[in-house]
């Protein structure tokens, strides 16, 4: 071993000791967390599958993030590794030994240079700058330092004027980026492998979509978050582990709109607010669009939202819970969680819902209904066609229901569809009729988690009082409140949705389709069917069945771009540059369909909305209607004809 | 400032479940603008959804519990004339009770205090003991005026939204509970109940045999009302004007 091998090894022992005070001093200030259930012992079996088949699924949809991720992380980790047990003497020695070094030192280089190049000259806009732009150096410094310094050893010290500048380079890189663990960047390595473990949503690894709300209990002393420490300590842990890579920041329609929200902001924000005097100056990412002016300063007992705070409330209330920074993080931090856990505070300890908010969530108070309409006419989109009433007949197989979208006169005429291949497939059907009360989504994402949990229950009670197998719904919000987040108040139901259960009806022959030729149709995934559910084949599979010509847009299946109509946008109405609908229909139009299909009514209403020269907005059910008056209108392909 | 809001056992007009009356939360929201020391006082036999006034903002609800038959009105004397309030806030007219808007003169007259209707905004006034009162009066228009405190002082719907609900508060807020005085109310006549049916529009009608255009222009100018407006009238002249309406009117015999 040469002497300057044994010094490189005693740097990375001075590294691994610096970054360990700094990491646990950081790790510390997770305590102030609440309690939260963690297997450990599993998560930490489970840690290299994570890492490697989870995450990586993750990074992979950006090859060269990948490369270079692998390149890095992996060479800079064995590399250290194994400088550290260059200490060992029958290992030092070994010539060999440190020329597989060098080796694992030069991928870690080629690494820092794809971190480099990726960055310079120019720095893409969803990546941050500040600490991060110092990255690429200290990786290079570090990583080639190292490579000389293992290079000259395993040539038993025939390079060593080369060595000793290596040796300073890796000192000044190593400890660079040693310092760099507790607020820089490369705080995402020890508190991402933290987080894996520790995930909150364990399911997600598990093949689950593992996305329903957490309940809340309604009798704990502060209801929502409104300090970091009443986030659950394993949430902190999340916050922390951001790379700041600005995927979420991408594919949130609400950045794209310039209301006032970036997920990538909102976790920094919330990862600053640990640092006792914390402040958000550190920052140097892209700002929120449109920005509105706060305080920028908190910490541990310090309000998070606020003007005098961190986050401004507009930001809380942009959010239309799409799920869709959650879809692109690689670090699978749950920011709606946040959002969520944020917005029970200002809702249900402050009152402080958005001025047009507060109406709906008063009117479901007391009439089961975000508009205050009558229950009884929430059949009235029906007139003319029978519907069978479940207080009449006590049970039917299909329970249908339907939702807040049944008031609206577009989607009234999809529920009729709906209603009519229903009957013509002799399905046995029945609704709730003035007994259908409001599920209790837009409370719940509203964070008025009281009102949401009031209607579950009433919802539940009326439920069990009637005899069914499944419940058929066409809002997509429903069939999420029903199938699964009703199961923590004792309400489990199998929940199908219109698509998948005309898809059915189609395949077993129950429904005869005629083809809708020449149309061509893009089909818009509903957040809370495709990302939510998991839903993205039986819609596909049922146009498909249609003879249409289907054409995808860019972003489609679970990464699909929300509508603008989740989470109480709506009527939280934040104001932005753009809407919503009318980027999404942009992106519909690229396409060259004439048709939008849609799946859900709320995507229906927001889409129906976009003014100007553009598509037609259907919804499946219309589709499939359509095609079937296509095949009884062709008399030789019906039963009749036949006989 | 001691503000008492009177809060009255509401049904929601669509569900006709039991429900807060929108224009007494409005109220409470004027209250609240103007001091921290409100109390809401509901004289009945429950408390039911009133509760949730405490959500709106409302630090203390009492409650005088007493019968549904009973005549709220002497107990809520008493209860306010012995609270030392400096205003009395009720909302213009209940929902889902009878309705009639009377109770706040009913108060006024058993208190002793001058009553102002339809207020929209509240601000203290100049003068020690005195309110700013903004009224609304048809058809948009609003009328400031300085009052003497103490006063009873009803709201508008056109009155500013209260604060939004939030769980926790109502949660937290103190009701406390107390007997009224019973007394049974005096009979009320003989009534029958229907379900309510929107006035139609009252449509000046335009004299037989009228053009068009005539009818046209009676059927849109009824919108505006008609009448005089005196601006500061002596109140002979102001008597006078009032006198010749209702006999107008045919309500009072002619002269
Ligand atoms: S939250 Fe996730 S996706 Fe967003 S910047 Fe951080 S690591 Fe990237
Ligand atoms: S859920 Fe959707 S709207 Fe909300 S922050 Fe994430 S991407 Fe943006």
């Amino acid at each position: 071993m040469t002497e300057l091998a044994l010094l490189l090894s005693l740097t990375v022992l001075a590294m691994v000791a610096v970054a360990g005070t700094l990491a646990t001093r950081r790790a510390l200030l997770w305590r102030i967390g609440g309690a939260a259930k963690v297997d450990w012992a599993a998560g930490l079996l489970a840690l290299p599958r994570r890492y490697l088949v989870d995450v990586h699924h993750i990074v992979g949809r950006d090859a060269y993030a990948a490369r270079m991720h692998a390149l890095a992380a992996g060479g800079l980790i064995v590399g250290s590794a194994l400088a550290l047990l260059g200490l060992v003497p029958a290992l030092g020695d070994i010539r060999l030994f440190w020329w597989l070094t060098a080796l694992a030192f030069a991928a870690a280089f080629a690494g820092g240079a794809m971190v480099g190049r990726r960055r310079y000259p120019r720095r893409p806009a969803r990546l941050s700058g500040g600490r991060f732009q110092l990255l690429p150096f200290l990786l290079a410094a570090y990583a080639g330092g190292g490579f000389l310094v293992a290079l000259d050893a395993s040539l038993g010290g025939a390079l060593w004027p080369l060595g000793c500048a290596g040796l300073a380079f890796a000192a000044v890189g190593g400890l660079g980026l040693a310092l760099q663990i507790d607020r820089g960047p490369m705080r995402h390595a020890f508190a991402g492998a933290a987080h894996l473990v520790a995930h909150p949503r364990p399911g997600r690894f598990a093949g689950e979509r593992a996305t329903a709300l957490a309940p809340l209990a309604l009798d704990t002393p502060r209801l929502g978050a409104a300090m970091p420490e009443d986030f659950a300590f394993n949430r902190l842990i999340g916050f922390d582990a951001c790379i700041q890579c600005g995927r979420c920041e991408v594919a949130c329609p609400a950045f794209a709109a310039g209301q006032p929200l970036n997920p990538k902001r909102l976790i920094q924000d919330l990862a600053a607010s640990l640092q006792p005097h914390a402040s958000n100056a550190t920052y140097a990412g892209s700002p929120y669009p449109n920005a509105r002016p706060v305080a920028g300063v908190g910490g541990p007992g310090l309000p998070i939202v606020g003007i005098g705070a961190m986050i401004h409330p507009d930001t809380l209330w942009s959010c239309t819970t799409c799920r869709a920074c959650v879809e692109e993080c690689p670090m699978m931090i749950e920011h709606v969680d946040a959002i969520i856990d944020l917005r029970r505070f200002q809702t249900l300890e402050l009152g402080a819902v958005p001025p047009r908010a507060a109406l709906p969530l008063m009117e479901l108070r007391y009439a089961d209904e975000p508009s205050g309409r009558p229950l009884a006419a929430r059949t009235d989109f029906a007139a003319g066609l029978p519907l069978p009433l479940m207080a009449t007949r006590g049970g039917a197989d299909i329970l249908l229901w339907l939702g807040e979208g049944a008031y609206e006169l577009r989607y009234g005429r999809t529920l009729r569809a709906l209603v009519s291949l229903l009957h013509k497939a002799k399905v046995d059907f029945a609704v709730l009729g003035a007994e259908e009360r409001d599920c209790g989504d837009l409370a719940r994402r509203l964070g008025d988690e009281a009102g949401f949990q009031r209607l579950a229950r009433a919802n539940i009670e009326t439920l069990s009082r009637y005899r069914f197998a499944r419940i058929l719904t066409a809002d997509p919000h429903a069939l999420h409140a029903l199938r699964n987040e009703y199961k923590d108040f004792g309400g489990a139901y199998e929940v199908v949705h219109h698509t998948a259960f005309l898809d059915e009806l189609a395949a077993t022959g129950r429904l005869e389709l005629g083809a809708l030729s020449e149309a061509r149709v893009t089909y818009h995934d509903p957040c809370y069917l495709g990302r939510y559910n998991g839903e993205v084949d039986a819609p596909r599979r049922l146009l498909d069945r249609l003879g249409i010509a289907r054409l995808e847009m860019e972003r489609s299946g679970k990464r699909s771009m929300c509508c603008g109509g989740g989470g109480g946008a709506p009527v939280s109405d934040i104001e932005g540059e753009r809407r919503i609908p009318d980027i999404r229909m942009a992106q519909a139009m690229a396409t060259g369909a004439g048709i939008v299909a849609v799946a859900c009514p709320q995507c229906s209403a927001m889409l129906e909305g976009v003014t100007g020269e553009r598509p037609a907005v259907h919804d499946i059910a219309e589709l499939v209607l359509m095609a079937v008056e296509r095949a009884d209108a062709a008399p030789a392909r019906t039963a009749e004809g036949v006989a | 400032m001691r503000i008492a809001v009177l809060l009255s056992a509401g049904r929601h007009p669509v569900s006709g479940r039991p429900a807060p009356v929108p224009v007494e939360l409005q109220a409470l929201g004027l209250a609240l603008g103007l001091s921290d020391e409100v109390t809401g006082l509901h004289a009945g036999p429950d408390i039911g959804p009133l509760r949730d006034a405490l959500g709106h903002g409302l630090p203390r609800l009492i409650h005088l519990a007493s019968e549904a038959e009973d005549d709220p009105v002497p107990g809520l004397a008493a209860a306010l004339a012995s609270g030392g309030f400096d205003l009395v806030l009720a909302g213009r007219a209940g929902q889902g009770g009878e309705d009639s808007g009377l109770l706040p003169y009913a108060l006024a007259r058993a208190l002793g205090l001058p009553i102002v209707a339809d207020a929209v905004a509240l601000a203290p006034g100049a003068a020690p003991g005195t309110l700013i009162v903004e009224q609304a009066l048809a058809r948009g228009a609003r009328r400031r005026l300085v009052i003497r405190l103490p006063a009873v002082v009803t709201v508008h719907p056109a009155a500013p939204a209260p604060a939004p609900f939030a769980f926790a508060a109502a949660r937290r807020g103190i009701v406390d509970v107390q007997a009224g005085p019973s007394a049974a109310e005096p009979a009320r006549p003989a009534s029958e109940e229907r379900p309510y049916r929107p006035r139609p529009k009252l449509i000046a009608r335009a004299g037989a045999g009228a053009s068009a255009a005539e009818r046209l222009k009676a059927a849109t100018e009824s919108a505006s009302g008609g009448g005089r407006l005196l601006v500061a009238p002596s109140p002979e002249e102001a008597a006078g004007e009032i006198l010749q309406h209702l006999r107008a009117l045919g309500l009072l015999p002619g002269r």
